[in-house]
């Protein structure tokens, strides 16, 4: 099914179409606005939907400044007491202006701005970013470069993944697997540290290329910790599905169905917990997918189920990679000539389409427009909070597992 | 079946090692106050996200801050120390002068600003008591560092 990821004038009013694995620019003229038009237009304001008043309806404004949001962001709810009866998600107090910013840019100096995007999405921003440039540049890359940037793209996958299920644990109050997962959170950092040299996988991703090779200890050392990793989390996974309690907060939590998510607009994790099959990495000939977790009930153990079983996943295709460029043992220079032209590019994040649009001119960026999954996810928690209690807030808001930097841009 | 916090008492994740601060120490609370605990309130005020990620990976068991009597709270007017990460956003300078505002007594600022290529790193806006300021993406064993040097213990 086609959905809008992304509106912008360049040239006349153009929008990004994604159909299963395919990304499209196309002129917006002779199409009939889809429904997440309007979420697509004020993605840097307010996300959400109407604003509610009535006999004592009033804004719970959370955020920016409290312990229970991290980020610098504002959720207005609007309730009567206990009851949520409509959520507008304020993103603009993270808002860095990224885009503008890369505009007069160099190639190089845009790829420092990709990183900066979001912290925990580097990996996919910069591999985003550097897929567009390298469109436009017709670089071809060797297979094993392919290969470093896939194994990164599921570390980062990882990391994420581990995040969010903490987070969820730690909302039903479960403290020892909280614990558990937490170390493996920081465990799988620690991985990132050996593969790339930065704990969030940051300036690893160059033009043409990558920036560190790895040697043969060091991928024995990856190969071992993931191992110990993977066991570790299949009892501790196994386990907590038989707590009652935590289950109990997740399941008919923050409920989307799969037509209210293809109308948002929705990817990743989330769409495939909503009983929608879509993964760009299974159009991607490199990474060989068959097997992705799709489930019907689009709750929050749902989306806490795909993203566990993703772990799993991400690890086994790790494993593989590493084994193909065990033998490898060649820097080679990523020498480029600049060109001009427009191209789009997409990777699957951990949450989902990240998608950046560039235009090179003169040598320098022209233009840019980042699709970022964030987006759509906030527009997704805000709907399927309606409805809800305030006690259920937790784990609809981490279970989509967006944030405000990606969203903010 | 296993009861769950026996699946915790039987491993202990704790990582023994010193916490050694080499960066430059600008100021330090007096009298040394904290020297038993120490509660902190982290703000973000504009972030790439990645310093939030390593204060939430600073709470895992392999640092255990409690056991040195550090706590996170979820409010300024409880906490000893306001760890701040930016760079700053224009609209977050405001809400970050009350937070400063609503800390009580003897406190001090830590600012961390992220390393990227966004310029707007705290500089300019006038913030009393800080003790370290650091522009570097640092780790979750640097941040608890600095915090054990205000407590005489690094």
């Amino acid at each position: 099914m086609k959905k809008l990821l992304g509106a912008f004038n360049y040239n006349g009013e153009k929008f990004i179409f994604q159909e299963n694995g395919t990304i499209a620019v196309v002129s917006g003229e002779n199409y009939v606005k889809p429904k997440n038009y309007d979420l697509i237009n004020n993605r840097n304001t307010i996300i959400g939907n109407q604003k509610i008043t009535g006999e004592g309806v009033f804004n719970f404004r959370y955020g920016p400044v409290t312990g229970g949001v991290a980020e610098a962001g504002i959720y207005n709810i609007f309730t009567n007491g206990e009851k949520i009866l409509g959520v507008q998600i304020d993103v603009s107090y993270k808002r860095r202006y990224i885009e503008d910013k890369l505009k007069g840019k160099s190639i190089e100096d845009g790829l420092k701005l990709a990183n900066a995007v979001c912290g925990n999405f580097a990996f996919s921003h910069s591999l985003a970013y550097c897929k567009t440039i390298e469109k436009i540049l017709q670089i071809k890359l060797p297979e094993v470069i392919k290969y470093f940037r896939i194994v990164g793209l599921e570390l980062e996958r990882i990391y994420n993944h581990f995040y969010v299920i903490a987070e969820l644990a730690k909302g039903a109050a479960q403290k020892v697997y909280t614990s558990h997962m937490q170390y493996l959170f920081e465990e799988s950092l620690r991985v990132n540290k050996i593969f790339s040299g930065s704990r969030h996988l940051i300036g690893f991703n160059k033009i043409g290329g990558i920036s560190k090779y790895l040697n043969k200890e060091e991928i024995v050392k990856i190969i071992d910790k993931l191992s110990e990793l993977e066991e570790r989390f299949k009892y501790l996974y196994e386990k907590s599905l038989e707590s009652g309690n935590y289950l109990d907060r997740l399941h008919n939590t923050g409920i989307i169905t799969t037509e209210k998510a293809l109308e948002i607009g929705l990817t990743g994790p989330s769409l495939r917990a909503s009983n929608f099959r879509e993964d760009l990495r299974e159009f991607d000939n490199d990474y060989n997918l068959t097997n992705i977790p799709v489930k019907e009930e689009g709750d929050a153990l749902a989306r806490m189920e795909v993203r566990a079983e993703e772990i799993f996943i991400s690890i086994n295709i790790i494993k593989e990679k590493l084994q193909k460029i065990k033998d490898f043992n060649d820097s080679e220079k990523n020498e480029y000539k600049i060109k001009d032209g427009e191209e789009v590019a997409a990777v699957e994040s951990p949450s989902g389409t990240i998608c950046y649009f560039i235009a090179i001119k003169n040598g320098l960026i022209d233009y840019c427009y980042i699709v970022t999954p964030s987006t759509f996810g906030f527009k997704a928690i805000a709907d399927s909070l309606v409805g809800q209690i305030f006690t259920d807030f937790v784990f609809t808001v981490e279970s989509f597992g967006v944030n405000f930097a990606d969203a903010a841009r | 079946m296993k009861w769950w916090p026996l699946v915790g008492i039987k491993n202990y994740f704790t990582e023994k090692k010193d916490y050694d601060f080499k960066g430059e120490i600008k100021y330090s609370l007096k009298d040394k106050v904290f020297k038993k605990s120490l509660h902190i309130f982290v703000i973000d005020v504009g972030n790439s996200n990645l310093l939030n990620f390593t204060i939430k990976a600073l709470k895992s068991p392999q640092y255990n801050i409690h056991r040195f009597g550090i706590f996170f709270t979820e409010t300024p007017r409880h906490a000893d120390i306001l760890i701040v990460l930016g760079p700053v956003n224009e609209k977050m300078k405001q809400p970050l002068l009350e937070t400063i505002n609503q800390m009580p007594g003897d406190f001090g600022v830590i600012i961390i600003n992220e390393e990227n290529s966004i310029d707007n790193k705290i500089n300019e806006i006038e913030i009393p008591n800080v003790i370290a300021k650091v522009d570097k993406n640092l780790s979750p064993d640097e941040i608890l560092s600095i915090l054990l040097t205000q407590m005489n213990r690094g």
